[in-house]
């Protein structure tokens, strides 16, 4: 078998004994559930009554963000420790002393731990998603390949704390890497809701206002959310820049990636 | 075969090793000695590749160390030995032989022999947390003992061990005598290297001061502390 394939399973197995994960796990599912009583009864909107599959629907969404949000914070949390707790318990001389080379510790790592997020995450989505099917009868189609499309920007919050944790403390790394995340949100965010149809009818000129370059550049962690949501709601997309947000963020996975690489490979152990 | 050409590793502007050859020939019991800081440990490292030699160049049987395929049939074990305290001696090992290449019950066979040899039967399923540090260095032995390794690469292997546990590394590096595995081993201990290497070589300040036969460095009515101890002194004259 492959060394990246075996590390990315020790990773996943590594993590799972932490009765920490279980608790977190249970707890989030326990949340989720708890809220499902929100899915009964009638709700009134603007003087309009709303039937519970309407409201169902957007209270999906809702939390699908909040999970996504969530796990932003969760998988830094994890993703600070990887190379200094490697480091620290002879994890690393286990893996390097063998004819291991270092990309393979490195992709096999973050692999894992990607894996073990999305699979986390998913499991939440699919609470809600069952949830809303066992309380409503209607199946929200789409809100589980929205989980996965959304799952990249778990890969690229690891990506970003592990390349960041080479330079800086861990805590720092994470910190950085949610001021990443939280600039892109303002100017993503911005732009999602200047496009947005509200405010399109209320002012129409906002539309002519292109979005400097580099906004268009950033990272798209907001925007990939966004398309997340308009797979959920099978709604238009409003794309900032002619690359599509999946592409951005590919590229930034790979460019973090390529320069993690380089730079672990320079590390003394 | 072992070579290093003009090794330098420099920390800033310090020198922990300074331009050091020499070569290890395959099947020798190699000694490297000197006191702390002289720069073995260093050694060890830029070999498993951890560290990168400022210059110079360091080959395993012909391949580069910077190699991971030159690591594949070096068991190391390093001085004081760390398991991550999740897993049990028989994980760790398991680990260990799955990473050489090991599958199935090829994996579980290799560990049950190491264990044999390490004396740790029967305690291999205890999580590393409760082993003490004797413990520990045994099951690092024990790793760098699976898969047969051609290169045993051992800093300080008997730190923590207690006489008995000397003792067994004593019989264990005996009995690979003979059997074409080199050996490169940094001890303190002076009278165990004596009885299990060839070939010793003595560093200070980053530097060989010595390297040959342990017969040809200790002349008669002498043990191999006194030589060491004359070298060093010598040095800082």
């Amino acid at each position: 078998m492959n060394n990246v394939i075996k590390i990315t399973i020790y990773t996943i197995r590594d993590q799972m004994r932490h009765k920490s994960f279980y608790v977190l796990l249970g707890l989030s599912i326990l949340f989720i559930l708890t809220v499902r009583g929100c899915y009964d009864g009638g709700y009134t909107v603007n003087g309009k009554m709303m039937d519970n599959v309407t409201f169902a629907w957007y209270f999906s969404k809702i939390v699908f963000h909040l999970i996504a949000v969530g796990m932003f914070l969760m998988v830094s949390m994890i993703s600070i420790k990887i190379f200094s707790r490697d480091h620290e318990d002879g994890s690393l001389v286990l893996f390097l002393s063998r004819s291991v080379f270092r990309w393979q510790y490195v992709l096999g790592r973050v692999t894992g731990t990607w894996a073990l997020c999305l699979i986390f995450m998913f499991i939440l989505h699919l609470t809600i998603f069952l949830t809303v099917w066992a309380k409503t009868g209607t199946i929200i189609s789409g809100y589980l390949t929205a989980s996965l499309v959304s799952s990249i920007n778990l890969l690229f919050v690891i990506a970003c704390v592990c390349f960041l944790s080479l330079f800086m403390p861990d805590f720092i790394s994470a910190l950085f890497t949610m001021g990443i995340l939280f600039v892109g949100f303002i100017s993503d965010g911005g732009y999602q809701v200047i496009n947005s149809d509200i405010v399109r009818s209320a002012v129409p000129s906002s539309v002519d206002l292109g979005p400097a370059l580099w906004r268009v550049l950033y990272p798209k962690v907001f925007m990939v959310q966004a398309y997340a949501d308009a797979i959920i709601s099978k709604s238009e997309f409003h794309n900032m820049g002619s690359f599509h947000p999946l592409l951005n963020l590919s590229f930034f996975i790979l460019l973090i990636m390529t320069l993690m690489l380089g730079c672990f490979n320079r590390k003394e152990i | 075969m072992i070579i290093l050409d003009s090794v330098t590793k420099k920390f800033g502007t310090f020198a922990a090793v300074d331009s050091v050859s020499y070569t290890i020939q395959k099947g020798e019991s190699f000694a490297l000695l000197g006191p702390n800081g002289a720069g073995k440990t260093t050694i060890v490292r830029m070999l498993l590749d951890f560290i990168k030699p400022s210059s110079g160049s360091i080959t395993i049987n012909g391949l580069p160390a910077f190699d991971p395929e030159s690591h594949k049939h070096i068991g190391y074990i390093a001085e004081q030995h760390m398991i991550p305290p999740y897993l049990s001696g028989f994980e760790y090992l398991s680990r260990h032989a799955s990473l050489i290449g090991l599958s199935g019950k090829d994996v579980e066979k290799e560990v049950d022999r190491v264990l044999e040899i390490v004396s740790m039967k029967g305690q291999e399923r205890i999580k590393s947390t409760a082993y003490s540090k004797g413990m520990k260095q045994r099951i690092g032995l024990g790793a760098a003992l699976l898969g047969q390794p051609t290169l045993l690469i051992l800093d300080e292997p008997i730190t923590g061990l207690d006489p008995i546990g000397i003792r067994d590394v004593r019989q264990i590096l005996e009995n690979l005598r003979g059997k074409g595995v080199t050996v490169i081993l940094n001890s303190h201990l002076l009278s165990e290297v004596e009885k299990t290497c060839e070939t010793a070589a003595i560093m200070y300040k980053g530097k060989i001061l010595i390297k040959d036969t342990i017969n040809a460095i200790v002349k008669d009515h002498e043990t191999l502390e006194d030589v060491f101890i004359r070298y060093i002194e010598h040095e800082n004259e």
